[in-house]
């Protein structure tokens, strides 16, 4: 009885979520410049696949977002969508590897600021790129992924251009979908249900097909061509295989790694995003969400879907719509494929640039205005390596620019370490030098600067019981106390059966 | 959780961290103690002895009292000096006071505070011997600071003046008596007297032996 009640929730939850995901499959394939119907079957691999093996009762796995960006350069760097799906199912076989390595720690090593910056930055770029596809025009599907386009034009420029080529109707449908967006979301915040539990962008959708046809009846000039509009193939045509003749291809398995490493990393960000939302408290194990989202990525590359990963926005939705196990992700999966199947006509209806106004209200959420405000009130040392990476993102690609975000990130992590890591006071000639915190081999050069301070005739104590010293450190401060002996400079090193370094270690007698 | 429990969750960490460092501190550190001080200071919460000295356990043997009182009647004191100086012959005797020390304050205040007025007394003699030179000072603070001051010097001879020390110093030529004053404000000591064993003792306090 118990388990026909809580089905009650989660029968009405997955409708909920299906709805929500529905625009946002199709929305995110548009960013990715992928086919259409590979981000609905990566919704229904993320609810019906992921949803079963995973061990969250509440998250809502598929396409995400924050790998559109990567998608687009991947398809356009290695050719064919068929080579793409290919290191999707690479990147698949990766997360499962990773579950077996225990990586679930995986996403603990990236610095908070860097994670943030990344996801900024894609918020941008989504908005950056979709603006185009709002107005109406899609001429360049290339190099949407970087700043610098090889058509030797950037994002700015094209977006001029397409000012100058907009289409009228389209960008009537684009400002109207946002204007619902905009204010739908304003009216859940009050709190009235039936907001909450439809999606605005589903309503913004709807609103977008009826306006469409309206102009089709009364003025033709504004109507939207097909080109414009999602061109669904029938069921089976969206189907896919990967092209296994690319095997030898080294970029295929770069593409990999990165799809793997992003989707594990935004996995396991949603995944603790959830936890700390679920009403029930659970807590999900974070090497078996690996495995899940593994096998998940494996079978949609298989089938030609995009990949996948947890997602917080149909997550949320998911526990907001009340479900209360996992039957309710699963059959979002099953309304998906239930609507690709038998009525793709309807959702070849939709104009494109609802979906771009979709796009722009999720990289306006990922962008966080709020947020960049609270990381630049934060520490210096926080937002830096969160603005660096935004900026280097922006204008070179997600993997350097990330790699670069870390760089800064850890450059300013040893800036902060080294702050004030060694005392030294005297009082006349007598002088103590004290690690109070760990000392690397960075500290070399401070190191240095004190002891040349020191007087001729001194006598100095060394302590370094209490802290982790470098091999290269303590290197440095025996030498010291051998060349102090020429120079009548006593040194004396405080000893300790606690120490961590054999330099300042006492043994038992 | 309550903080009761909390410090007893980190007493249990710091054991734990000693152990996963050395694992025979404790039981080494259980066989004897040979501390080089012994150190005479203040209750306050603020002047935690081995914090501010940067000493391990087994460096240091404590008594404190409020203002650091050497007490000739103080059976407590008494016991914990003699066994310090004559069973664990510690070389150094360290009398530490306070700047803005609550139970100086007291001493300058006319307040009846119940029983600690009999505590309280002992410093109101220093008060009433150098009453001229602590009236002079202006302001209330520095007066206090200076009575602390004053205190200190006289809980050194205090010391000097007890057999115990007087013997030690004549047949084992130690321990070295230093009156020291601890600033909260800034968290540094300062120095004000150190007797060594060859200090002459005013003759109404001399004992032959």
């Amino acid at each position: 009885m118990k388990a026909l009640s809580s089905f009650k929730y989660d029968f009405r939850a997955s409708l909920v979520v299906f709805l929500v995901a529905l625009p946002l499959c199709l929305g995110i394939a548009l960013a990715s410049n992928a086919p259409l119907s590979s981000g609905l079957l990566a919704g229904m691999v993320g609810g019906i696949v992921v949803g079963f093996l995973s061990n969250s009762q509440v998250t809502v796995s598929g396409p995400a977002a924050g790998l559109a960006v990567i998608v687009t350069s991947a398809i356009y760097d290695l050719g064919s969508f068929g080579v793409f799906s290919l290191s999707v199912v690479i990147a698949g076989v990766m997360q499962i590897i990773f579950s077996f390595v225990k990586g679930g720690r995986l996403g603990y090593y990236f610095p908070t600021s860097v994670i943030k910056g990344m996801l900024a930055a894609i918020g941008i770029i989504l908005i950056l790129k979709q603006l185009p596809h709002a107005l109406g025009f899609d001429a360049d599907f290339m190099g949407d992924e970087s700043f610098f386009q090889r058509d030797g034009k950037n994002t700015f420029t094209e977006i001029l251009w397409a000012l100058e080529s907009t289409h009228l109707g389209a960008s009537l449908i684009a400002l109207m979908s946002l204007g619902i967006m905009i204010s739908w979301e304003k009216l859940a915040k009050s709190g009235k249900e039936i907001f909450q539990l439809v999606p605005g962008a589903l309503i913004a959708v709807v609103a977008s097909v009826l306006m469409n046809l309206f102009f089709e009846k009364f003025i033709p000039n504004l109507s939207i061509l097909d080109q414009h509009l999602v061109q669904l193939p029938n069921f089976k045509a969206g189907f896919s295989l990967p092209d296994f003749s690319a095997f030898n291809n080294p970029k295929v398995y770069l593409t990999a790694f990165v799809i793997a490493i992003v989707a594990s990393i935004e996995s396991l960000l949603s995944i603790e995003a959830a936890d700390k939302i679920d009403p029930q408290g659970r807590i999900t194990n974070k090497n078996r969400e690996l495995f899940a989202q593994g096998v998940g990525n494996t079978i949609t590359g298989l089938i030609g879907g995009l990949p996948m990963a947890a997602v917080i926005v149909r997550t949320s939705a998911n526990i907001a719509g009340g479900a209360k196990s996992k039957f309710s992700t699963i059959f979002h999966g099953l309304w998906l494929l239930l609507c690709v199947a038998t009525i793709p006509h309807v959702l070849n209806l939709i104009p494109l640039s609802s979906l771009a106004a979709i796009l722009l209200v999720v990289g306006y959420k990922l962008a966080g205005p709020e947020m960049m405000k609270s990381m630049y009130k934060k520490d210096w040392n926080q937002f830096a390596p969160y603005a660096l990476t935004i900026i280097a993102i922006l204008f070179t690609d997600l993997l350097t620019g990330i790699l670069i975000g870390m760089i800064v990130g850890f450059v300013f992590v040893i800036r902060s370490s080294l702050h004030k890591s060694i005392v030294m006071v005297n009082e006349g000639n007598q002088y103590l030098i004290r690690f109070h915190k760990d000392v690397s081999f960075l500290q070399k050069s401070n190191l240095l600067k004190m002891f040349d301070q020191i007087p001729e005739g001194a006598s100095v104590v060394i302590d370094g019981t209490k802290v982790y010293i470098d091999f290269d450190i303590a290197e440095l401060v025996e030498e010291f106390q051998k060349r102090s002996a020429g120079k009548n400079i006593s040194v004396e090193l405080k000893k300790s059966t606690l120490a961590l370094n054999t330099t300042f270690l006492e043994k038992h007698a | 959780m309550k903080n009761i429990n909390k410090i007893l969750l980190e007493n249990k960490a710091w054991a734990q961290s000693k152990i996963d460092l050395d694992s025979e501190y404790f039981t080494k550190m259980a066989i004897d103690q040979k501390p080089e001080y012994l150190w005479v200071g203040c209750s306050d919460s603020r002047v935690p002895p081995s914090e501010i000295t940067n000493t391990d356990p087994g460096q240091m043997f404590v008594h404190r009292n409020i203002a650091n009182l050497v007490i000739h009647t103080d059976l407590n004191f008494l016991s914990v000096l003699q066994y310090a100086v004559e069973n664990l012959e510690v070389p150094h005797i360290i009398i530490c006071g306070h700047y803005n020390c609550g139970g100086v304050k007291a001493a300058l205040s006319n307040q009846s505070l119940g029983l600690i007025n009999n505590w309280v007394r002992n410093i109101k003699d220093i008060y009433f011997t150098h009453k001229t030179d602590v009236d002079s000072i202006p302001t209330e603070k520095e007066r206090v600071n200076r009575l602390v001051e004053l205190n200190v010097i006289e809980q050194v001879k205090n010391l000097a003046h007890t057999s115990i020390v007087q013997n030690a110093w004549k047949s084992h030529k130690r321990p070295h008596i230093h009156g020291w004053v601890y600033d909260l404000n800034t968290g540094m000591i300062k120095q004000l007297i150190c007797l060594d064993p060859e200090t002459e003792v005013d003759s109404a306090y001399r004992y032959d032996f």
